[in-house]
């Protein structure tokens, strides 16, 4: 019981961050219909970002995400306007192909300019937990599952009360019938784009004190973030979020009972599961 | 809905000055080690003659069928590690092992492919990939078998051997460049075979309008299924070979994302769903990696007097540029999706054809 409940909360408690990455990836989509497979290369971006503040200008990682926030949203909108703006209306795979291939440009000129070498953020906290019972619980992980939790509860305040959060989401619903409502899309897909870069820029940046930074660690976080999308229903902000949780304990569930090598599987199976069976997800309409 | 391009909808066939330049391409390859014996251009061509299958393999369900797997990886790795663990384990000679490896890679193909058919647009996209990172995954952990992370080191592959005398001894790169060429002329003739029957006039019929395809009494997930077996089975064979060449596998280089990326690229760089499309793509490709391995560009920036190759931006790029190809591969897709979506070869032809027509409009006046 002691390892269910260990388990159990430090995917909790992981889940936070993935929840963010899998809004921010669903939020693009949302308004877009595109799938960015370069979203875990801006998770990495985040991270790298996180670490030279970290190493340079000594900003705490948990401090750090009001500046990578903004840098990366910058980057995603800039992104959006120069490059995805193109392929809005191109067929899906050659939309995914151009993630993919910005994905590719993303990690391979940051192991150009910082070589693959790994790097870690050693915070007086990294290493530090406490006993709640019989259970340790990791300090960096729970102070980043708090921020987490902050972020998702500014981000849920943006997208329902104020004027543009609605915007955004009435994009996301209908994008011609927004337009007809005199909603400007184009700059609700720049800004939908730089808020999807953001959210996974501050997730990289929380999880920076907690895991090995360098060039590739964006690729399974991209496959991850799918998986979260897709289980809590394509476009759908709380899917995302419970589905983030959910992923977090399944992978540190399964990792515990059947082994760590194996707990990427589990998810992937999962995921072809869910495609097969439920497609439309927990929270979402059928779009298969 | 109107034809996407006039390259994917005009007759089907190959124009008798294609068949003329092909046969004359072959003859010319065949005798290509004959004139040149230094081993890194057999290395080169090789290398050209395995992407040139891969790229032709996806072509068949990505380029005619429009199914767009990023998850060809699965069946490369399933080739290579069948083929390498049975003769390194338990010696059995790579020629009979290409039997199991491309039985199981036709198996594998058909279930996967029945369940993930049954998924459209980006979501098969995405479960394509999930099935290649769980045949990654399975390398990786199924130690016994796979020997994990740390990949299979063969010790050498046995020459062939009829009746006491040996036909063909593996010690040289000769033997692979012709295995090689041989595959590759039947992958594209089977390209060609494909582009004009009635399977292939099914998938193109699924890649224009899967529901229209469907009204018309078309099965779908039966003929994306036979046409993901026949890719699957030239995928892992170009898989074994490329194992039993470079003599070393691991779960990154065999079963990794990135080979999917580089099977994509090459067909869609080229041209996808047309027969010489994959070529194009390989040379492309094949040309610019190996331009940055060898330093290459760089050197050309130094005698161009761009770059000074004792500053520190020429140590710069001498030091990293060589292990940048997958950047270059970026860009280039990058590049392909933006201005030329029907790939290279898509936009000679559309240059020609606009070039003919103007011609045309010249003398008619």
């Amino acid at each position: 019981m002691t390892i269910f409940l260990q388990s159990l909360l430090s995917g909790i408690l992981i889940g936070g961050a993935y929840a963010l990455i899998g809004v921010g990836l669903t939020i693009i989509f949302g308004v877009m219909r595109i799938i960015n497979f370069a979203h875990g290369d801006l998770v990495m971006l985040g991270m790298y970002a996180s670490y030279f503040l970290f190493t340079l200008g000594n900003v705490d990682p948990f401090v750090s995400i009001v500046f990578v926030f903004p840098l990366l949203f910058l980057f995603g909108a800039i992104l959006q306007k120069t490059v995805i703006n193109r392929v809005l209306n191109a067929l899906p795979q050659n939309q995914i192909l151009l993630t993919i291939g910005i994905g590719l440009i993303l990690s391979n000129t940051m192991m150009l300019l910082f070589t693959s070498d790994y790097r870690i953020i050693s915070t007086s906290y990294s290493s530090g937990s406490f006993r709640l019972g019989e259970i340790s619980v990791s300090t960096p992980l729970l102070l980043s599952f708090g921020i987490t939790g902050l972020v998702t509860a500014i981000l849920y305040w943006f997208l329902l009360k104020t004027d543009t959060g609605q915007a955004i989401r009435a994009t996301a619903q209908d994008r011609d019938a927004a337009q007809l409502m005199g909603v400007n899309v184009k700059r609700m897909s720049v800004l939908a784009t730089g808020l999807g870069a953001g959210l996974a820029a501050v997730a990289g940046a929380l999880i920076s004190p907690t895991y090995y930074i360098f060039p590739q660690v964006g690729q399974p976080f991209t496959l991850k973030a799918f998986v979260i999308v897709v289980l809590g229903g394509m476009g759908s902000v709380m899917g995302a979020t419970v589905g983030g949780i959910i992923i977090g304990a399944t992978e540190s569930l399964a990792g515990a009972y059947i082994s760590s090598g194996l707990k990427d599987l589990v998810v992937y199976v999962l995921f072809l599961l869910i495609l097969l069976f439920k497609p439309a997800g927990l929270f979402g309409k059928s779009r298969v | 809905m109107p034809p996407r391009t006039r390259t994917r909808t005009r007759a089907r066939g190959l124009s008798a000055f294609s068949i003329v330049a092909f046969i004359a391409a072959v003859v010319l390859l065949a005798l290509f080690p004959k004139f040149v014996e230094n081993p890194y251009a057999v290395h080169l061509m090789v290398t050209f003659f395995l992407a040139v299958i891969m790229g032709e393999a996806w072509n068949l369900i990505g380029g005619y069928g429009g199914q767009y797997s990023v998850g060809h990886a699965a069946y490369f790795g399933i080739g290579a590690y069948t083929v390498l663990v049975l003769l390194q384990t338990n010696g059995v000679a790579p020629w009979w092992g290409l039997l199991p490896a491309l039985a199981l890679a036709l198996g594998v193909a058909a279930i996967v492919g029945s369940i993930t058919f049954r998924l459209r647009g980006p979501y098969f996209v995405l479960a394509s990939i999930a099935v290649a990172e769980i045949f990654r995954l399975v390398a990786l952990n199924w130690k016994s078998a796979t020997n994990g992370a740390e990949g299979i080191l063969l010790s050498g592959v046995p020459p062939i051997v009829i009746g006491g005398t040996e036909i063909v001894n593996f010690s040289s790169k000769v033997p692979f460049y012709y295995m090689g060429l041989a595959l590759a002329v039947l992958t594209v003739l089977v390209t060609v075979w494909f582009q004009g029957s009635k399977l292939g006039y099914y998938l193109q019929a699924i890649r224009e309008d899967q529901d229209a395809a469907n009204s018309l009494g078309i099965p779908l997930t039966f003929y994306k299924n036979i046409a993901l077996m026949i890719s699957a089975f030239f995928t892992a064979w170009a898989g074994a070979l490329y194992g039993l060449y470079v003599g070393f596998i691991d779960p990154q280089t065999a079963v990794g994302l990135d080979i999917s990326v580089q099977i994509v690229l090459t067909a869609i760089i080229g041209g996808i769903g047309t027969v010489f499309g994959p070529v194009v793509g390989a040379a492309i490709l094949v040309a610019l990696s190996e331009a940055l391995r060898s330093n290459a560009i760089t050197d050309l920036l130094v005698a161009g007097g761009l770059v000074s190759e004792t500053s520190s931006i020429g140590i710069f790029l001498k030091d990293h540029l060589s292990h940048a190809h997958m950047l270059i591969y970026g860009f280039l897709v990058a590049i392909v999706i933006l201005f030329m979506p029907d790939g290279v070869l898509g936009a000679v032809n559309n240059a020609a054809r606009r070039r003919r027509a103007r011609a045309a409009a010249g003398g008619a006046r």
